[in-house]
């Protein structure tokens, strides 16, 4: 089991639950309105009056073997708008109850 | 959820809500009456006491001083006047603009109660009258009869004003010129004598013989009757029957002392009219009478003038065939055409705004979403009018035409942020949703800015107030609504409109590629200007500062003015013969006048002159001037659209005519026909003093230098000239010889000249009084009077010679008070060219000049006092607007430099006010001054856009010009564009020619020129002074930081 945390503009919010639903992977945990920004390119998300828009964040613990078709979900969703930002990041899952 | 996500993703909500309110606001559209002005009550009352047979001097200190005593103490009160003439005394109170009439009717009438115990006793009770606008008549229309004219007032009573009032909405109908039938008893004073019969005997037997007296009741067999006695006269002729006296053991009738004439009145103000009848015959100055029709209060004058007018033809038919109505003045056509106007103006205005939002956006659907606000919010003011009881009226029309090119502003900031959205590749409802809250506080905040304007506008005190309040209410409702529609219609309207990639067909490249370059280039050029302006501040401040400074040259040449005179197409003419010409003297040349001018003016739809003496029981011309030396016409012009000479030209070309005359001693001719608002402008000039010759001498010195000046038309004394009566000076110890008191002979002469009123014929269920008095050939000189027998107790007659003498002397007609004091006003009328503060301030330097007497003290007032106290309540609520706004800014930039920067664009709009009233020669008066007020709000919204977004990519981290530059050019369109909407949108108002549009013509030409003039100066001053000032603010900081690093320093 692998962790994936997706960090996205929150415009996308919809488009990611139905790639989520899509890809078979019911359960994610979601956060709205929240703030970042990209590491190269990406403009900062501060939900402030000179930078307006707000991130959103899903952290959704997906199968092995769902993770690659995720992800490429995902990445064809984030070059349909690049302006807007997505991006995705899988972690290792130790232990879960 | 906020206001905005909910409105997005509930669209049926959003739309139904919305539709509801426009179902609501075309509900209230129809039942919105239609209505010239709205509904001013007015600020004066009248209390009006009549006192039988005192003189002027007499009601002056026995009613109108004691009156004026009292009354003096009503709250509000802000002028006591009072005209105190022959029989009648005219208490005036003007209230301060705003009062409670109500109340203060209230008051006054509480204030009558205490002082009637201090009138003479013979006083009757006094009469308080209130004009307002809904007393304005809404049709007079005009009757001419040749055989008909001794019966008209019976015929027309009957078929004319009965069915008229019959029509509901109607208030009154009333007819005038139009003599009353009366029955004389003209008696011979020498057969009197022989018989030794007095008027009084006769005039006591007629009463007793035309009675009716009940019986009571009898009892025969089972029967009840009621007996009655008829002794009524059933013919005027019977009267020639009757039995007043014996002689000699013969009766004597009436006839063989009097002659019966069943007659029309015989002293009553004629009416002569010019018109084209109902049949289309055109006359010109044939004897008739008017007939005056005004509605109930709150009726709808359009439908009831219609009404009346439909009903015109039917009634005509049942009039004899020498009888013609036609109309003289309809309001419904004018209020119609005034309407009208200003529709067409707002539909003009509409696709002006349409076109503009269009060119810019270039996209038919985002140019629906936002065009769809103005009709929702117009239509949401309707409701408004309804709930408030107002009509649809020029101030209300105006309104919806000014706020027309503003409701967009908000649509046009919220489409295009999401519009940005959605080029960047949001979902149309996400992007709506985030777009709308990015830009939702500066949104509210210029909406804000607008309120902080035209909420305080409904406070304006004073005439203004009236005018204005409609006008601050109906702009802050549509401002709210179109905002709330902004916030939630537009965003939904968006969510569901807008589309990613919209294909774009050939049309759309062919058409708006170049409008796009243009546009490309138009930003490039601006980015390069600030770009320079950025690096040399110091010239651009300096060239802007000289600009504005330069501008202030320009106030020495801008005339200034109170309200425009507005062109309704009526004209009002008083010609003035020497005191004590014969009515028919006066009506024969005023007949000929009536000619040439119809002759020499062909503007002339309808005319109407009256001439001679009131009716003392006519309330209406008894406050106006009248008598037999004077004839009042009322000329009424086609309308605005019909003619090409202006109503003032027309006026100007009368008053030359008029001074060829040498019979008429003073004319008056007013444009507006004299009517409050809109009417004619002057300064009085006040002369107070008690002394009369005093006061005489100064106004005739003032007149002859105030004539002088130049722009002048006319110069009216109020004070009418002294008239001369017949007096007769009785000895009081002849009269107790005889055993008579003044009273008794004073009621023997009335009776004999004025007649004596003691029975009412009736016919018809009409009464005619029936008035005996001396035949007219009896009571033609001197001799007559003195002839009069006055028979005492013992019956013996003595002649009015041996008790007195009959002597000639001369009174004023009218004496006038103002504040308790007696005045004299000079009413100085302004011709065309004529400019009120030049007049003013000239006229004031004459005041200053003259040698005047130190019992006598001068004031100006009328016009020019109003135009002082409302410029000084503008200019203190224009200070208070400015106050507010600059809150309102500091609030939404949590700044106090901010805002300071934003309101420089404030001077540059009185530059461009300046400036585009010079070129037009348009005079500075109330209503530029309002537009002044409204720009206050409108001009600040272009910098506040510009300053937010420079903040914004400061914020972002670009450095101070960079940033500066940056914004210029992004924001460029956008301020531009609502610029262009609200200047184009007052175009169509600014170079009006429907009727009424004087009105609004400075206000509009104001606005654009001043919007349109600061906008260039912003553009530039604005982003240069934040340059300036965000520099220097980095200077001092860097300072004080290295300030606090050397501290730091030195305490290591």
């Amino acid at each position: 089991m692998k962790a994936v945390f997706i960090s996205f503009d929150l415009a996308h919010y919809d488009n990611i639950v139905k790639i989520l639903d899509r890809t078979s992977n019911r359960g994610f945990t979601a956060w709205e309105n929240i703030q970042g920004r990209g590491s190269k390119t990406g403009e900062p998300h501060y939900g402030s009056h000179a930078w307006p828009g707000s991130n959103g964040a899903i952290m959704s613990m997906v199968n092995d073997e769902r993770v690659a078709s995720l992800l490429r979900e995902l990445k064809k969703l984030d070059e349909l708008r690049p302006a807007l930002g997505l991006r995705a990041f899988v972690m290792n899952v130790e232990d879960c109850i | 959820m906020s206001l905005y996500s909910t409105a997005v993703k509930k669209p049926i909500l959003t739309a139904l809500c919305f539709l509801a309110i426009v179902v609501f606001g075309l509900f209230s559209l129809t039942r919105l009456s239609v209505d010239l002005y709205p509904d001013i009550e007015t600020n004066q009352v009248m209390v009006i006491t009549a006192y039988q047979g005192a003189s002027a001097a007499d009601i002056e200190t026995n009613v109108s001083k004691v009156m004026e005593n009292t009354l003096n103490s009503v709250s509000n009160l802000k002028h006591i006047k009072s005209s105190s003439k022959e029989n009648i005394s005219v208490v005036t109170l003007e209230f301060e603009y705003g009062t409670d009439i109500t109340e203060a009717t209230n008051d006054i009438r509480d204030k009558l109660d205490q002082v009637s115990n201090y009138l003479p006793d013979e006083v009757s009770s006094p009469i308080i009258f209130k004009f307002g606008t809904d007393d304005i008549p809404i049709v007079i229309l005009s009757v001419t009869a040749n055989e008909s004219m001794s019966a008209l007032y019976k015929i027309l009573d009957d078929k004319v004003v009965n069915p008229l009032n019959r029509i509901s909405g109607v208030g009154t109908v009333s007819l005038s010129g139009i003599p009353k039938r009366q029955i004389y008893v003209y008696c011979d004073p020498n057969k009197l004598e022989a018989y030794n019969l007095g008027i009084e005997t006769i005039s006591s037997i007629i009463a007793a013989e035309n009675r009716n007296v009940p019986g009571g009741n009898i009892d025969m067999g089972s029967n009840t009757f009621s007996l009655r006695v008829q002794g009524e006269f059933s013919d005027a002729r019977e009267l020639a029957d009757i039995v007043v006296g014996s002689y000699n053991g013969g009766n004597i009738y009436l006839r063989d002392v009097a002659r019966i004439d069943d007659r029309t009145e015989e002293r009553a103000q004629e009416a002569y009219i010019t018109n084209t009848s109902t049949r289309g015959e055109r006359f010109v100055g044939k004897s008739g009478g008017i007939i005056i029709i005004q509605k109930q209060s709150g009726a709808n004058s359009v439908s009831i003038s219609n009404k009346v007018l439909e009903k015109m033809p039917e009634l005509q038919a049942t009039l004899p065939s020498d009888v013609d109505l036609g109309v003289i003045v309809n309001t419904s056509t004018s209020i119609e055409n005034t309407i009208n106007s200003l529709i067409e103006t707002i539909l003009v205005t509409f696709i002006v705004v349409l076109f503009v939002v269009l060119f810019f956006l270039g996209r038919w659907r985002a140019t629906f979403i936002v065009m769809l606000t103005i009709p929702i919010s117009l239509i949401a003011s309707f409701i408004y009018l309804m709930a408030s009881g107002n009509t649809l009226n020029i101030i209300s029309l105006s309104s919806l035409s000014i706020a027309i090119g503003m409701v967009v502003d908000d649509a046009i900031v919220v489409l295009e942020n999401v519009t940005n959205h959605i080029e960047k590749g949001s979902e149309p409802k996400q992007a709506a949703i985030h777009g709308t809250n990015e830009v939702a506080i500066s949104v509210i905040a210029s909406t804000l800015t607008m309120l902080a304007v035209f909420l305080p506008l409904t406070m304006v005190p004073g005439m203004a107030g009236i005018m204005f309040r409609q006008l601050g209410w109906i702009v802050s409702i549509i401002m709210i609504v179109s905002t709330i529609g902004a916030l939630t219609l537009i965003p939904m309207l968006c969510s569901q409109l807008l589309r990613l990639n919209p294909t774009k067909g050939k049309i759309y490249d062919l058409l708006f590629s170049p409008i796009e370059k243009g546009l490309d280039k138009l930003d490039y050029f601006y980015a390069k200007v600030l770009s320079w302006t950025v690096v040399n501040r110091m010239k651009t401040i300096i060239l802007s500062l000289g600009i504005f400074f330069s501008s202030l040259f320009l106030l020495k040449i801008i005339p200034t003015e109170f309200f425009p005179t507005m062109d309704g197409g009526r004209i009002g003419v008083t010609l003035e013969f020497p005191m004590g010409t014969r009515m028919e003297i006066a009506r024969d040349l005023a007949l000929k006048i009536m000619d040439e001018f119809n002759e020499k003016y062909p503007e002339i739809n309808a005319a109407s002159f009256t001439a001679g003496q009131a009716d003392t029981d006519n309330t209406f011309a008894s406050i106006q001037s009248n008598g037999s030396h004077i004839v009042s016409w009322n000329i009424n012009l086609s309308s605005v659209g019909d003619r090409e000479r202006g109503l003032e030209e027309i006026c100007d070309l009368m008053r030359k005519d008029l001074e060829k005359y040498p019979e008429i001693k003073k004319s008056k001719v007013l444009a507006g026909g004299g009517a409050s608002m809109g009417g004619q402008t002057s300064v009085d000039v006040e002369i107070i003093g008690y002394d009369f010759d005093q006061t005489n001498a100064v106004a005739k010195m003032l007149t002859d230098k105030i004539s002088n000046v130049k722009g002048i038309a006319s110069i009216n004394n109020t004070r009418e000239e002294y008239a001369p009566e017949y007096q007769v000076d009785f000895d009081r110890e002849k009269l107790a010889l005889h055993g008579l008191n003044m009273t008794t002979v004073a009621s023997y002469l009335r009776n004999r000249i004025n007649g004596s009123t003691s029975s009412y014929y009736r016919e018809d269920g009409d009464e005619y009084d029936i008035t005996v008095r001396y035949a007219p050939q009896f009571r033609q000189s001197i001799e007559d009077l003195e002839n009069i027998i006055v028979y005492n107790n013992q019956g013996k007659g003595i002649r009015i010679r041996d008790l007195g003498k009959v002597v000639e002397k001369m009174s004023p007609p009218t004496i006038e008070r103002k504040n308790r004091e007696r005045i004299l006003t000079l009413n100085a009328y302004l011709g065309p060219g004529g400019v009120l503060g030049d007049v003013a301030a000239e006229i004031q330097q004459i005041l200053a000049d003259a040698d005047i007497p130190s019992t006598v003290s001068t004031n100006i007032s009328g016009s020019f006092e109003d135009q002082q106290d409302t410029f000084r309540d503008l200019g203190l609520l224009g200070a208070l607007i400015i106050l507010l706004v600059f809150i309102v800014l500091a609030a939404q930039f949590e700044s106090l430099t901010d805002p300071f920067i934003i309101m420089f664009s404030l001077p540059f709009a009185f530059t461009g006010v300046f400036i585009g009233l010079a070129l037009t020669n348009t005079p500075l008066g109330v209503m530029s001054m309002i537009g002044i007020i409204m720009l206050f709000g409108i001009v600040v919204k272009n910098g506040i856009v510009l300053i937010d977004y420079t903040i914004l990519n400061r914020e972002r981290g670009m450095a101070i010009k960079q940033a500066v530059v940056d914004a210029g050019r992004s924001r460029l369109r956008p301020v531009l564009m609502t610029t262009l909407t609200t200047v184009l949108g007052m175009i169509p108002m600014a170079v009006g020619l429907g009727e009424g549009s004087e009105m609004w013509k400075s206000m509009g030409m104001t606005v654009a020129w001043g919007l349109a003039f600061s906008t260039l100066i912003t553009l530039v001053l604005i982003p240069t002074l934040y340059t300036t000032f965000a520099k220097n603010g980095l200077v001092r900081r860097r300072k004080a930081f290295s300030r606090s690093l050397k501290k730091q320093n030195n305490n290591i």
